[in-house]
């Protein structure tokens, strides 16, 4: 389940809306989601929720749903 | 270079030689975020290609055939490209499909490509095998198999074995000679419209031992690069040229380093490296979106150039570049640049080593109207970077439309002639006879020489380059004229500069009936998954009234007219001017 807040950074730094975002969407279904603006999601989501990813975990992601549960447990880890 | 081997033969013999001489030497190192480094020496790497070759030619794979290799990079991409040389086949590297491509414009484009290249056998994934198969068989195709080499076992056996198979066993490995072709080259483009550029040993040999010379390259010489084998500035410039110079290359998977791009300066940190050449958009890239984290224990010291290459070379990105890395130990004389094309193997101007591009602040007016006239630098200046001097065994001309030359200072259009030229573009004699006159290439780039510096500032040709890759607006207006809402014919893609990424990004200008903003609104999106589906990035579409395309004398919408009219509407008509 992709929440409401994930989906709202995605979609704006692409500057979508009204596009469904799920566990199983690849960024490659997603207009504008490109290799080149990979980096300004992953970028935008660390600054949205204040983590901090690492080269290895964001090259294991393969789908919206990845970036849920890597989201999920590094909030998780936050004091 | 005095220690650099530089003699003559195939280059399959120039990789024996390296091998025989310093087999324990290291050769390719693949580097993989989070896991050890996969180092090839020369006499391992020579070896698996070998045995590679050897079970190439028991498949069926003969001298002179053309091998398209499409595959994702890995850690024997290295050995399998050099055994198809070694077999006498014409290895072509091909870009790995984006999954956002559609499997029927793939095959288009692989079925043009067939149609110019020859394209005889194509090595690549079982992952591919539904979306080529149709390609076999079906009357129109060249193609005459598919081939499996990282995972059917005859090919995977025998190179765990490490014993090379019979009965190739007792037969030459190598019957090339000189003149041979070595490689062919595409550029970009997916419908067909790539043009093959076909380059032999000796033309590649000798470029690449000029070039390092140039270059100065040395034994304690490393390269590191992050960039993709089916371009020329990954080919040539970090995989031949090491290769034949006998000095070891890291390289990073294009689609690990684009996720991660601190990879590159970590590697380079990491393994003491000297030499990469990125395109420009790569510069600003880095220079904005690494975090510190990520920089940890990095030093840049090691790094003698670092070359802006493929894209024109812009002066803010150069200097964000520098002055984000300074504090990390990159010196500024390492900040280099070159201008190259597969149709000269590669380079034609470079840099000095130790010696920074030369800029100048031009008037930007005088400038549109083929003017260099410099001025003292200031917020209304152009700066324009040179992409450095002439690189022994290459001339370059600066013409008007006349082709009268032009003195210093003038814009014009830069020809080249170069010992290391292509013979033309394979089964294209119509646009190798447009490409050459009397024996010059016709770049279809604009510049200036100054001094013994060469500026190059614009295009003649309406291609698009976006982070390094060219876009024919020609593939992307033909999908685009078939969408519903769109009058057919009356569409122009062009390139737009996006500053901020330190590139072009492709817009799009379509004239429709639509008026309903709920409709026009999802006119805009199917323009945009059109693109995707070509596996091109739409960045700005922009629909316009009927009659709105100016046209130009040959009855089609002229694309640089019309870009000129759009960008002059956008800023005074903002309901027309919807971008994304």
């Amino acid at each position: 389940m992709i929440s409401d807040e994930l989906k709202a950074v995605i979609l704006s730094t692409l500057k979508l809306d009204g596009w469904d975002l799920t566990d199983t969407t690849l960024a490659a279904e997603v207009p504008g989601w490109d290799s080149l603006s990979h980096i300004n999601v992953v970028l935008a989501v660390e600054k949205h929720f204040g983590v901090r990813f690492r080269s290895a975990e964001v090259l294991k992601l393969k789908n919206v749903g990845d970036l849920q549960r890597l989201v999920d447990s590094k909030l998780a880890q936050k004091p | 270079m005095s220690h650099i081997h530089t003699s003559v033969g195939t280059m399959w013999d120039r990789w024996r030689e390296n091998a025989d001489r310093a087999p324990d030497s290291a050769a390719v190192v693949h580097w993989k975020a989070g896991e050890a480094p996969r180092r090839w020496t020369c006499g391992e790497l020579i070896r698996t290609a070998e045995i590679y070759s050897a079970a190439l030619t028991n498949s069926g794979i003969e001298k002179g055939q053309v091998c398209a290799i499409i595959v994702r990079h890995n850690a024997l991409l290295y050995p399998m490209y050099m055994a198809c040389v070694s077999a006498g086949a014409i290895p072509a590297i091909l870009a790995y499909p984006n999954p956002r491509l559609h499997p029927e414009k793939f095959r288009e484009g692989l079925e043009g490509m067939g149609r110019r290249s020859g394209l005889d056998w194509i090595l690549t994934e079982r992952a591919l095998e539904d979306v080529l198969q149709p390609l076999l068989g079906d009357g129109r195709s060249t193609i005459k198999g598919l081939h499996f080499p990282f995972e059917d076992s005859n090919y995977l056996e025998v190179v765990q074995s490490g014993v090379r198979p019979g009965p190739a066993q007792s037969a030459p490995l190598i019957t090339a000679r000189e003149s041979d072709p070595l490689l062919l080259q595409h550029s970009s483009g997916t419908t067909g419209l790539q043009k093959p550029v076909l380059l032999s040993h000796q033309t590649v040999l000798e470029h690449v031992t000029e070039y390092g010379k140039f270059l100065a390259v040395s034994p304690q010489d490393k390269i590191v690069s992050w960039l993709p084998l089916y371009h020329d500035m990954g080919l040539i410039a970090a995989l031949h040229l090491p290769l034949a110079l006998g000095i070891p290359t890291i390289q990073i998977d294009p689609f690990e380093w684009v996720q991660a791009p601190s990879l590159l300066l970590e590697a380079m940190s990491v393994e003491r490296a000297t030499l990469t050449w990125l395109p420009n958009f790569a510069f600003s890239m880095m220079a904005d979106k690494i975090q510190e984290e990520d920089l940890e224990g990095v030093t840049l010291d090691s790094c003698r150039m670092v070359i802006n290459c493929s894209e024109p070379v812009r002066y803010r990105d150069q200097e964000k570049f520098f002055n984000r890395f300074a504090p990390r130990g990159l010196k500024r004389e390492a900040l280099a640049s070159c201008y190259a094309m597969a149709e000269t193997t590669f380079a034609v101007t470079q840099t000095p080593p130790g010696r920074e591009p030369s800029t100048l602040a031009v008037d930007p007016k005088s400038l549109s109207q083929g003017v260099a006239r410099p001025v003292a630098e200031g917020s209304t200046a152009r700066v324009c970077v040179s992409s450095g001097e002439l690189i022994p065994g290459c001339q370059i001309r600066v013409v008007d439309d006349e082709f009268n030359d032009l003195d210093d200072g003038r814009v014009g259009e830069v020809l080249i002639k170069s010992s290391f030229m292509f013979d033309g573009y394979r089964n294209y004699p119509e646009k190798t006879a447009a490409a050459i006159r009397d024996g010059w290439y016709l770049t279809g780039d604009y510049g200036f020489r100054y001094g013994s510096d060469y500026y190059i500032i614009g295009r003649k040709k309406d291609i698009v380059i976006i982070a390094g890759n060219n876009i024919y607006p020609e593939d992307v207006e033909a999908v685009i004229n078939d969408l519903k809402g769109v009058i057919p014919g009356r569409v122009v893609a062009f390139g737009e500069e996006d500053a901020e990424f330190g590139s072009e990004r492709l817009s799009i200008v379509a004239e429709t009936p639509l008026t309903d903003e709920g409709e026009r609104r999802q006119l805009r999106m199917a323009i945009i998954k059109a693109g995707m589906g070509i596996d091109v990035s739409i960045t700005n579409v922009y629909l316009v009234p009927p009659r709105f395309l100016v046209k130009s004398s040959a009855g089609k919408p002229s694309r640089s007219a019309n870009r000129e009219r759009v960008l002059r509407w956008r800023e005074s008509d903002t309901t027309m001017g919807t971008r994304r």
